[in-house]
């Protein structure tokens, strides 16, 4: 499975020098990537002779995040190394390529996005690379000898089932599991685990014809304007219908 | 228009509370100013609000058992006073202090002897059986995981531990703070929020009351120093005073890390509060079956002493603030796993993350100043939430007897636990002490 070194959630973003985040904060996994690997190890543990291998696209500082994935059960990694960032085409040529010169996988999971550039694009740019059918937003997962029967949620409520053969690509939701966290052993074994370097250069990926291009990265500024309501219920609730009314513009009529 | 009060207390913290509470008992009109918007949304809030007895000096023992006669009976001390937010309430989970060679259980021991603090030895065997998920290899040293060493495989076991089963902890400390003010307030006390201290105004050596932000001069011929993290700040407010402290305060940055218990094991109902100096952690269960795991400050580790208000304004760079560490994660968490090995560590570091006011032998400062009036009750050092009752009680004694012409200095007050009958030099806790190299130095105090 694919799995990216992303920066905490919880951690406060700060714009440093040339258009890039300043990185001296927590990373950890990308939360997707963690229902990624967790379906990917239960997979496993009911499939004999398979291989669950966690590839990324990082600086060096993305071990870290495929330590993770091996403390979480892969018995592998492969890290593509690159010290510049790359928009989703590019990654999903690096990645393609780091899979293909490892063999012919059955299936590869993904998370459905990333929480640091939210582009939802990598997964399909990947499997249009490997010229494999993809499901995003998968929140069950069933194999058997030949199908793969897969239920995704395309909006909210709104869930479609998919029948599907391998290999392919599943983005992995929310809801498909709930990630088994690793103890202290497993944690320990993780650090033995294989685990493979690449140098982009090396894997002579071709240049995109078009590529996203990052002018500028900003920060948005959330500004909020709280008012007090104040009066009798009645009052009150008047008030919060007007404005849910008016302002909001959340109520018809 | 300049409303006079009896006595200003700087901080609506845990601490702050209770001295409202005592001296509006015995009749003081008091007002508390706090900075923040409600009364223990500061450092208690992110207290891990533990209530043992084990502490490294006798009268410390003593101190923290009088309180649990406050925590046990919480709605009496209230004196039944009303809270909309509802009272926080005492989790009695029973206390296991390891016996290793992090603490020295041998001298908490004979305190406990000494105090009549109930207990049991259990052996290793005992402990197994009341707490199976734990390994009771001894693990000491403390390292650092980044230590090559810190994996090594234990041969030796623990010797066991002695068990309190009065022990535990208060479910929100924040709330707990919140019951208090209410209780002052039913005694006439005042509390004012968003209200920040710019000055500390004195004449002739006689303190005259405060100065707020917005200007406003509120007077009070007492002013009690309970401002936690910023008790420094609001000494060097006072001409004088920060200067003459021989023992001085200033803020330690700490983490405590939430991570699921293991799988089967009903932590928040079955287990113990647990303080283990051969890992140099302590852990307690926390809502949503957690282990809340707390450092005991090994020397192996760095401290990091901040602005408060640069902290607590998060303008420091990078994610020191509010914010866990990778590398003080891994340490906590790997840590309490060597005791509790099917324990799990999320790949995204949880938990709190605030400030210690920490004196510097990490005892606290209960006392006067040479500036009349001015009081403090500072340098809690993470280790005083569970004397904030006993506390409160014995600042409006000492604030009491000093105002009516003790010279507590000279001779200082001879306080007698409510409870307990048992007396307590307050000199003990004297700013012009010597450094008390009795101290554990750490959270343990």
């Amino acid at each position: 499975m694919c799995v990216k070194h992303v920066p905490d959630t919880a951690a406060t973003i700060r714009i440093g020098t040339d258009d890039c985040i300043d990185e001296n904060i927590t990373f950890i996994m990308n939360p997707y990537d963690e229902n990624a690997v967790e379906e990917a190890v239960r997979l496993k543990k009911q499939t004999i002779d398979a291989d669950v291998i966690a590839v990324t696209l990082g600086k060096g500082t993305a071990e870290a995040t495929l330590r993770s994935a091996m403390a979480m059960g892969a018995d592998r990694a492969i890290l593509v190394k690159s010290k510049s960032s790359h928009d989703s085409i590019s990654t999903a040529r690096a990645l393609c390529a780091a899979i293909q010169r490892d063999g012919d996988p059955d299936i590869v999971f993904t998370g459905k996005e990333s929480v640091d550039n939210e582009g939802f694009q990598t997964m399909f740019h990947l499997a249009a690379c490997l010229d494999v059918p993809v499901v995003s937003n998968a929140v069950k997962f069933a194999m058997t000898d030949t199908t793969i029967r897969v239920t995704c949620e395309m909006e909210a409520g709104d869930l479609e089932h998919i029948e599907m053969e391998t290999p392919c690509v599943i983005g992995a939701g929310k809801d498909l599991n709930q990630p088994s966290y690793p103890k202290l052993p497993d944690i320990l074994k993780a650090r033995k685990k294989p685990l493979t370097e690449i140098e982009l250069s090396d894997l002579g990926i071709a240049t995109p014809a078009s590529r996203v291009e990052m002018i500028k990265i900003e920060s948005i500024k959330e500004e909020r304007y709280p008012e007090i309501i104040d009066g009798t219920a009645d009052e009150i609730a008047d008030t919060i219908v007007h404005v849910l009314r008016e302002k909001a513009k959340v109520l018809d009529g | 228009m300049t409303k006079k009060y009896d006595a200003i207390i700087i901080g609506s913290g845990v601490i702050g509370c209770p001295i409202a509470y005592e001296l509006a008992k015995i009749g003081y009109q008091t007002l508390n100013v706090d900075k923040l918007p409600d009364a223990g949304e500061g450092s208690t809030a992110a207290s891990c609000a533990i209530v043992r007895a084990h502490y490294s000096t006798e009268d410390g023992v003593a101190m923290a058992y009088e309180g649990f006669k406050y925590w046990l009976d919480w709605e009496n001390y209230l004196d039944h006073a009303q809270d909309e937010k509802g009272l926080a309430k005492y989790m009695n989970t029973g206390s296991i202090l390891l016996k290793s060679q992090g603490h020295d259980w041998r001298k908490v021991q004979s305190n406990y002897d000494a105090v009549g603090v109930a207990y049991e030895e259990w052996s290793v065997d005992k402990i197994k059986e009341m707490v199976p998920v734990y390994d009771l290899h001894e693990f000491w040293p403390i390292k650092r995981p980044e230590d090559p060493d810190f994996f090594n495989e234990p041969e030796k076991m623990l010797e066991g531990g002695i068990y309190c089963p009065e022990g535990g902890y208060m479910s929100d400390p924040a709330l707990s703070a919140h019951n208090i003010m209410r209780a002052a307030e039913a005694k006439g006390s005042e509390f004012i929020f968003n209200a920040e201290v710019t000055a500390v105004r004195s004449e002739n050596n006689q303190v005259l009351g405060i100065t707020l932000n917005d200007g406003t001069e509120i007077d009070a011929p007492i002013v009690v120093n309970v401002a936690g993290p910023h008790s420094y700040k609001i000494n060097q407010m006072a001409e004088g005073v920060y200067e003459e402290c021989n023992i001085k305060t200033k803020a330690l940055r700490h983490e405590v890390m939430h991570c699921p218990a293991p799988e089967g094991y009903d932590y928040l109902n079955d287990g113990y509060h647990t303080s283990d100096g051969d890992v140099g952690c302590y852990y307690r269960p926390e809502v949503g079956n957690m282990f809340l795991i707390g450092s005991e400050d090994p020397d192996c580790d760095p401290q990091e002493w901040v602005d408060p208000d640069v902290f607590y304004a998060g303008k420091e760079t990078y994610e020191r603030n509010n914010q866990l560490t990778v590398e003080q994660w891994n340490a906590q968490t790997y840590r309490c796993a060597r005791r509790v090995p099917d324990m799990a560590i999320p790949n995204q570091p949880r938990g709190v993350c605030d400030l210690y006011d920490c004196s510097d032998d990490w005892i606290p400062i209960y006392d006067n100043s040479s500036m009349k009036g001015f009081y403090m009750a500072i340098g809690s050092s993470g280790n005083q939430y569970k004397n904030a009752p006993v506390a409160g009680h014995m600042m409006a004694e000492l604030i009491d007897k000093c105002e009516k012409g003790l010279d507590h200095d000279k001779e200082p007050l001879q306080y007698t636990l409510p409870h307990l009958g048992r007396k307590i030099d307050v000199g003990f806790f004297s700013r012009n002490r010597e450094i008390n190299y009795n101290s554990s130095f750490s959270v343990n105090g």
